[in-house]
Parts: structure tokens; C-alpha cells; sequence
């Protein structure tokens, strides 16, 4: 009887094997040679997988209900079918009517095709929207590479896939490519633009795209090639003195494991603070340092709130570019905007 | 990870270089001191398996001072692993031979019997006097206090000091002084 | 006991996709019930669903239940969750109270393999004022400083020691002789 346990009976097997009539954190002891069989065997032949819709027990039309629940929006059903529906699944159930002898019914409004470009301008006016109202320091340049990452295939598979999307699509491909989960994400956006309007669309990218960004460091996503440079531009355009780097610190200087912390000063007075194993490396860090205390997002002062309600039918002006960046300007920019939501 | 959380935590685990004087110390009570530092626990990030210690230089361990009878009493015991192979050094002697060994064995008595000891011990550096090699002295970024207070001998003292220096009586100008 | 001999696996706690940043999302997905309709084991559960079935699923519609009625089997309830795991729960012999706490246990956990927690929490951002370094709240006149130095040649917070405190009281005793003086040249002076 063992010998035809399937691996994906493991967790069942486990739980017969366990505590049971023995004391308490105690297993069989056949237990442990037995999951070891079981993993040798899986290594062999790994077990094969099905699509869920496969399994006997499988509502479609109720796991699109409950898909709509779960996430707290309404989506009218005909528009849920055609976003989850990809053109290659369309394909193949044409062919095989053909082959079958039905007559084949062209229709344009059955996949998600078209819903996918369309859904990608939603998100991604809303996404410049919302960062460049939460980051109106940050530089142009940036604010387009966190939506770079936001809008990029793995983080939008990444939230298709936690929604449970990812089996009530139908194509062709299974296990479900990441390309299919973020045209799928894309048109599922403007399925629920049409079904619940704008608004409710732009709050639903705000719940679940935007706060990919939640924890994470938003200064690694744009990768500044020349800090110093940037600093010493940013310096020009306020008509400043250049900063000047000194070393504030150093331990080790003879070792491999040598550190060096250099400071910037502009008028003497400390602007950024980095380390690093070289004085160059350090030098790149406080000009990096001195860059994200002026953008606002320094580790004490980055505070991105993720319940803000925005008009999502505002166009967005781009933030100021690196070449342009001067407190002034933000300063102008902001009462700008601020006038504007007014 | 980036170059940035690269760089900080680059910060926060530096070995800091400290220098000691031994000057009119007890090494049994510096020992103790010395060996907080060698293992990193003045450190919050401290933890035993994180390697998180600094390294130490002691100067002048040829100055240290044992409190009353010590240099005398104090014996340092070694075996060679053969039969007889028994000795007992006095302190004074073992100092003459080799000015450092009486710092270093308390430190090493200091830091505590495990597998990291040895390891440990090789961030020390000591020196019997003021003559530290010019690569090291520049590793150094801190100093640590002495723990005893080094006393003023009075020939270090000029003579408007002495003058100045409040007295509480004096002797009779007749006093003949033996 | 260590916890290396236990056969579990250990992690951390983590959340899938955010869940409670943006909108809170119930990590349950389906559940699938097999039960007999005649066993004995089975009756608590199928007395879960004779009374508690319909209010459980009118009052969790993101959950899909399925209902399979298997003879001469234990029975069992699967759950599925959002990221991808799927639980396996064994209800012999379970009351109708026991099987409405379980799938509420089972519906409120998100879909994390039964693991033994090394941490009870979690974070991205463990510090706000800054990670310590060995530079934080030193001097930075260290920098400048050259070693061996004067100023570190004496123990810091010592008690007063009794030189020092006659030196104070000899201080204090001097100005109030200069202070004495100064009174007595000025009352020479009205006097002349």
C-alpha cells in the first residue's frame, strides 16, 4: 500500500504518522525513513501537475464570484471572462471546433487582447499620479524607475498570482508564464475600470501594485551612475559652493578590512555621511547620502503612506528632472500641485 | 545587495583598532577590561558567533605594576608534557625573560576556555615598550583609559607647582630632619 | 530537548503580498470537504453542514467550498490558499463545535506550511534613528586626535580624591582672602 503513496499524499501520510497514541513532539519510527523513500522517489519521477480546473471538484463561474469578493470589488462577469481569457487558449478551442465540425463564430470581444493596452495607460497614469504626489522632492528620473519596477513582469505576476488569478485564467501555457500573469494583470485593471469606474480602479492600484514599494528601499531601484556629479549639479543649479569631502573617521587603514567615513560639507556644514572600504567608495556614499536627504528619502524621513484617496483623473506634470532639481523650484512645484488639487 | 546597505553594514561591523598603555597597571585588572573589547561586547551588536571583536595594542607592558608582594609570590606554572617537565616561574623572572608574556597570560585566563580564545588572542598585540611599528599605529582609532590612575612621581612636578601647591603644615625651621 | 530533532522544518513569519498595507485580503481561497454520509466519524461534520454550512459561506464569499460526499473515509478537510499551499486537515471524529473553530482557524491563517517559528516577528525596517556603528555617539574629535594622547592618560569619573579637594578648598580659601583684602583697601579708602 505504501508503495503506491503518491508524494502529494505527503501531508496526509504526515498526518497519520504523527503524535497520535504517543507522547507529545514524537513521530513513528519508521517516519523518518519513510519521508525519505518518499523524496527519493519524487526525485526520480517528480510527481506530475494539473491545472485545478482538472480536479473534480471545480466551479469556474463560482471562483469568479468568489475572486470579485475576495478582493472587495464588483466586476461584471462578461468583462472578468474576456480579461482572464488569452488569445493562444482562444486559438486552440477554434482549431479543435474546426476539427470537430463546429462552425467557428468570429468574435472580437472574447480575449483579452485589446483590454491589455488599455489597462497598462491606466496603471500607469495612476502609478505617476500617486508617486509623484507622495515623492514630489524625488527627480524625475526616479519616480520613472519605481514605475519601472512597479509595471515591471515580475512584480505584476507577482501580485496576479497572490490575487488567485492564476487559475482561473485560461491559455495554453501551463505552469502560468509570468508574461501571461501581467497581461492578465493589466487587463483585469480595465475590466474593473469598466465595470466599477475610475475611482474604485485607481484605489484597487493603490492596495495592491503601489504597496509592492512598501518596505522596500526606494533609492535601490534607481541606480544614480554618478552620485557626485549629481550632487555637484544640483549645487550649481542653487548657486552654491561645491561640497567639500573630508574624512570624518577611519579604522583599520592598513588592514583589508579598512574603513573610511567621509563627510560632505557645503559653508562647513555636513550635508552627507558615508563609509566605505575605500575613501572613493566612501566619498560615492555620503555624495549618495546627501542626494537622498535633499529627495526626501533618507531612512528617517521616507514615510510613503498607502491610504491616500487621489482624483485619478488629474494629469500628473513630471517632477523636475536632475538637470533642473533646485529647492526653489520644488518649493514652486509643490504649491503648484497643491493649488491644483484644490 | 546593494552598495549602499553594503556600505552600512561595512560600518557596522568594522574592527576598531584601540591602543592601551600599561603604564602602573595591574594586568590582572586590565586583562579584564582588555578582554571586553578584544571580543566586542561594549558592542550592541555584539554576539558570540558574529566575530564582532577589535583589535588591541598595548604599549609600556614593561611598566606594568603588581599590587604588594606579587612579583615575588606570584608563580606562572608550565609543563612541557615530558616527565619532570614541571616548572614554576616567578613573576620577576618571567618579566625579565620576556616582558609581554605576563599581560598576555592574563588576558588569556581573561577571555574565557572556548574554541574562539585562541582566535581571539591573535587581534592582541602588545608591545614591551613604546616602539609599535608604524603600519599598526595607523590602524589605531581609539585609545582606552587606564584603569588605575597613574600616579605623578615628584620629579615630574617643576618647582613653581610645588610652590604653589597648598600645604597643610611644615616643619619648624630648627627641625633637623634624619 | 533541542529543536533540530523535532522533524518540522523552521522559518520566519512572513506576509504574502502586503496583506493589511493596502486592504486586508482573506489568504483563503477553497476548501474542499470529503465526508461520509454515513460514518460515524463524519457526523460532526455532516452536522456542520446540515447547520452552520450555508452562514459560513454567506458570510465569507471569497470562499469557495466544495463538498464531497466519499464513503468508508475519514473525514477531511483541504483548504487552499492564495499562495499557492495547500493544507491538509484530518476532522475524524470531530464535534460540529470543533469543525465550526477549525475552519474558522482555517479560514483567519494565511496559507505558511505548518513550521516552527524562529521569530514571532518580522521586519523590513528594523531601525529609524540609524544602525549603530562603532562611531555613533563618540566624539568626533577622535579623528583628529593622534595616539597615544594626554587626554587619555587618567581614569574618567573618578571620585574626588582627598588632594584634590584640599586643592579646592585652598582655591576657596584664597578668594576669600583676595575678596577680604579688596573689602578692607576699600574701607582704607572712605576712611582717607
Amino acid at each position: 500500500m505504501l508503495l503506491i503513496v503518491l508524494p502529494n499524499l505527503q501531508e496526509e501520510v504526515v498526518a497519520l504518522y504523527s503524535c497520535s497514541r504517543k507522547k507529545y513532539r514524537e513521530y513513528h519510527r519508521f517516519f523518518s525513513p519513510l519521508l525519505k523513500q518518499l523524496k527519493r522517489r519524487q526525485i526520480i519521477a517528480p510527481p506530475p501537475i494539473n491545472h485545478r480546473n482538472t480536479y473534480l471538484e471545480w466551479n469556474y463561474e463560482a471562483e469568479l464570484y468568489s475572486f470579485g469578493k475576495r478582493l472587495g470589488e464588483e466586476f461584471d462577469n462578461e468583462l472578468l471572462r474576456q480579461a482572464l481569457m488569452q488569445r493562444s487558449y482562444l486559438k486552440k478551442l477554434e482549431e479543435e471546433q474546426k476539427r470537430v465540425g463546429i462552425e467557428v463564430s468570429s468574435n472580437e470581444n472574447v480575449d483579452n487582447v485589446c483590454m491589455i493596452p488599455k489597462g497598462e495607460e491606466i496603471l500607469q497614469n495612476f502609478t505617476l499620479l500617486y508617486l509623484r504626489h507622495i515623492l514630489p522632492r524625488f527627480p524625475e528620473e526616479g519616480i520613472q524607475s519605481i514605475k519601472d519596477h512597479l509595471m515591471s513582469e515580475e512584480t505584476l505576476s507577482h501580485v496576479c498570482f497572490h490575487i488567485g488569478a492564476s487559475e482561473l485564467i485560461l491559455c495554453e501555457d501551463f505552469p502560468v508564464e509570468k508574461s501571461t500573469l501581467n497581461s492578465t494583470m493589466k487587463a483585469l485593471i480595465f475590466a474593473l475600470h469598466e465595470s466599477s469606474g475610475l475611482e474604485r480602479t485607481s484605489v484597487f492600484i493603490r492596495d495592491f501594485i503601489l504597496t509592492q514599494i512598501a518596505e522596500l528601499d526606494i533609492n535601490d531601484l534607481w541606480n544614480i551612475e554618478n552620485p557626485i556629479e549629481t550632487l555637484n549639479t544640483i549645487c550649481r543649479n542653487e548657486d552654491v559652493d561645491l561640497p567639500e569631502p573630508r574624512i570624518v573617521g577611519d579604522s583599520g587603514v592598513n588592514t583589508i578590512l579598512a574603513l573610511y567615513r567621509v563627510g560632505l560639507y557645503i559653508n562647513k556644514k555636513l550635508i552627507g555621511l558615508g563609509s566605505g572600504e575605500s575613501i572613493k567608495i566612501a566619498h560615492e556614499m555620503a555624495a549618495s547620502d546627501a542626494l537622498r536627504r535633499l529627495f526626501g528619502t533618507a531612512e528617517h524621513q521616507l514615510n510613503i503612506p498607502f491610504n491616500l484617496v487621489l482624483n485619478p483623473k488629474i494629469k500628473s506634470e513630471p517632477n523636475l528632472g536632475v538637470k533642473d532639481w533646485c529647492e526653489k523650484r520644488v518649493q514652486e512645484r509643490i504649491k503648484q500641485t497643491l493649488s491644483l488639487n484644490e | 545587495m546593494s552598495a549602499w546597505a553594503r556600505t552600512k553594514q561595512w560600518n557596522t561591523f568594522t574592527r576598531i583598532w584601540h591602543l592601551f598603555d600599561a603604564t602602573w597597571q595591574n594586568p590582572i585588572d586590565c586583562a579584564e577590561t582588555i578582554g571586553l573589547y578584544l571580543k566586542g561586547m561594549y558592542k550592541p551588536i555584539y554576539h558570540p558567533m558574529s566575530d564582532c571583536g577589535d583589535h588591541v595594542v598595548v604599549i609600556n607592558t614593561k611598566k606594568i605594576a603588581f599590587p604588594g608582594q606579587d612579583w615575588r609570590w606570584r608563580a606562572y606554572y608550565h609543563h612541557t608534557g615530558y616527565a619532570k617537565g614541571a616548572s614554576y616561574t616567578r613573576a620577576w623572572e618571567l618579566h625579565d625573560k620576556d616582558p609581554t608574556l605576563i599581560f598576555k597570560k592574563a588576558v588569556y585566563s581573561k577571555l574565557g576556555n572556548n574554541l574562539q580564545r585562541r582566535y581571539t588572542m591573535q587581534r592582541l598585540h602588545l608591545f614591551a615598550d613604546e616602539k609599535v611599528p608604524e603600519d599598526i599605529m595607523k590602524n589605531i582609532t581609539n585609545q582606552i583609559r587606564p584603569i588605575k590612575i597613574v600616579p605623578r612621581t615628584l620629579d615630574t612636578y617643576s618647582q613653581e607647582e610645588i610652590k604653589s601647591f597648598p600645604k597643610i603644615f611644615d616643619y619648624p625651621k630648627d627641625y633637623i630632619i634624619r | 530537548m533541542s529543536n533540530k530533532c523535532l522533524l518540522i522544518p523552521s522559518g520566519f513569519p512572513r506576509l504574502p503580498l502586503k496583506n493589511g498595507i493596502g486592504r486586508v485580503v482573506c489568504q483563503l481561497k477553497r476548501i474542499t470537504i470529503k465526508f461520509c454520509k454515513s460514518s460515524g466519524s463524519s457526523q460532526g461534520v455532516r452536522n456542520f453542514i446540515e447547520l452552520d454550512l450555508l452562514d459560513f459561506t454567506n458570510n465569507n464569499p471569497e470562499v469557495v467550498i466544495y463538498l464531497k460526499p466519499r464513503r468508508h473515509h475519514s473525514p477531511v478537510v483541504i483548504s487552499e490558499y492564495l499562495n499557492g499551499e495547500r493544507h491538509y486537515m484530518n476532522f475524524h471524529n470531530f464535534t460540529r463545535d470543533n469543525t465550526n473553530k477549525w475552519l474558522n482557524f482555517l479560514r483567519t491563517r494565511v496559507g505558511i506550511k505548518t513550521i516552527r517559528f524562529r521569530k514571532l516577528q518580522h521586519t523590513e525596517l528594523p531601525s529609524i534613528q540609524g544602525v549603530w556603528s562603532p562611531f555613533t555617539n563618540k566624539s568626533p574629535e577622535l579623528n583628529i586626535t593622534s595616539f597615544p594622547n594626554e587626554k587619555f592618560l587618567q581614569p574618567k569619573h573618578l571620585p574626588e580624591s582627598a588632594t584634590e579637594r584640599l586643592r579646592k578648598m585652598f582655591e576657596r580659601q584664597k578668594l576669600k582672602e583676595s575678596e577680604e583684602m579688596k573689602m578692607n583697601n576699600k574701607s582704607i579708602e572712605v576712611q582717607q
